[in-house]
């Protein structure tokens, strides 16, 4: 009787352990991040918002969304692209623009290459770009693409 | 008590200095583990010599750095899992010993509760010497607390049985029998 007494209260204490312990990791995250939400709010006036989608369909049927993605005011496309994915690309200072092989090691092959669109608000629609993604500055809450495709602008 | 006992004593209290000095991963420990051993083997009295002991060695010794404030509340939560060692003897003897795995089940919860208060009462330490809120200090180290915690539980859970019966037969005594297994 007093062997599962003693039983009892050292499982209720190891129990009590367990509870304490789970609420000061939970309550670590939550400082955690009420700390980047101060610093995020500290830093409002000088980021933006933007959403990238990397489009591996051609290849292997999968479209990655990254919403929300915060980069620097002013920030390029590549620039921004490089925060969310591995990015090969080389700069080509005759063109004064970078050119891009391979996206989280999915490199242009044969008539693949990747390429790059931004969102048309207006008219709905998705645009090819027309310079080379670090030459071309996002806005807030642009919407830009990768796809990794047999280029079929004209 | 016994030359033997003396000696086997000063022999653990050396251990325990040794491994609390050697370069180890933060808060993973084996003093713990001794002292309460210690406790459980030779009484209550002993466990906080040795718990008492190692502690102020390791708070000028340490590798981490000087104790300074914190030597006074590392001793006191060190010196308890010595005592509750004893403690627990005590009650397995008056309650009837449990079987090996209800042994070491009950260990390493009660390890659990005593890593968590031993780390309470040195964050105290942490508090009072730069005046912030004890639940923001707790949270603020809450990994390492849980490395200590989980660390310690599977230590007496998986080492504490051994030990003692190590510990018996080096003294050539049966100072705990146990209840055998059921497979």
């Amino acid at each position: 009787m007093e062997l599962q007494k003693r039983s009892l209260i050292i499982l209720c204490l190891g129990w009590l352990a367990s509870l304490a312990l789970a609420s000061f990791v939970a309550g670590y995250y939550y400082m955690e991040f009420q700390n980047l939400n101060e610093l995020l709010e500290k830093y409002e006036s000088v980021i933006m918002r933007v959403k990238i989608c990397i489009d591996y369909k051609e290849l292997n049927e999968t479209v990655v969304w990254y919403n929300d993605t915060i980069v620097p005011l002013g920030c390029n496309l590549l620039q921004a692209t490089e925060t969310v994915a591995l990015v090969n690309s080389t700069r080509f200072p005759a063109q004064q623009a970078s050119f891009v092989y391979a996206i989280n090691g999915v490199w242009n092959h044969g008539a693949y290459f990747w390429m790059w669109q931004r969102w048309n608000g207006v008219q709905e629609m998705w645009e090819y770009g027309n310079v080379g993604a670090d030459r071309y500055r996002l806005t807030n809450n642009e919407i830009v693409r990768w796809r990794y495709e047999i280029p079929n602008y004209t | 008590m016994r030359v033997k006992n003396i000696a086997l004593l000063a022999i653990m209290t050396s251990l325990c200095v040794g491994i609390q000095l050697t370069p180890r991963p933060p808060n993973i420990e084996f003093t713990s583990l001794i002292c309460f051993l210690t406790g459980f083997l030779f009484g209550s009295f002993f466990g906080v010599s040795v718990g008492t002991l190692t502690m102020l060695i390791n708070g000028f010794l340490s590798p981490w750095g000087f104790g300074a404030t914190n030597i006074p509340f590392q001793i006191l939560g060190m010196a308890l899992i010595g005592f509750v060692g004893g403690v627990y003897r005590k009650s397995c003897t008056r309650a009837g010993n449990p079987s090996v795995r209800w042994f070491s089940l009950e260990v390493s919860f009660l390890a659990a509760f005593l890593t968590l208060i031993y780390d309470i009462i040195t964050t105290v330490s942490y508090v009072m010497l730069f005046d912030v809120n004890i639940i923001v200090a707790l949270i603020s180290g809450a990994w390492f607390i849980v490395v200590h915690v989980v660390s310690n539980t599977v230590l007496f859970g998986t080492a504490l049985f051994g030990l003692v019966r190590i510990v018996s037969n080096v003294l050539g005594e049966q100072p705990w029998s146990y209840k055998k297994e059921v497979l």
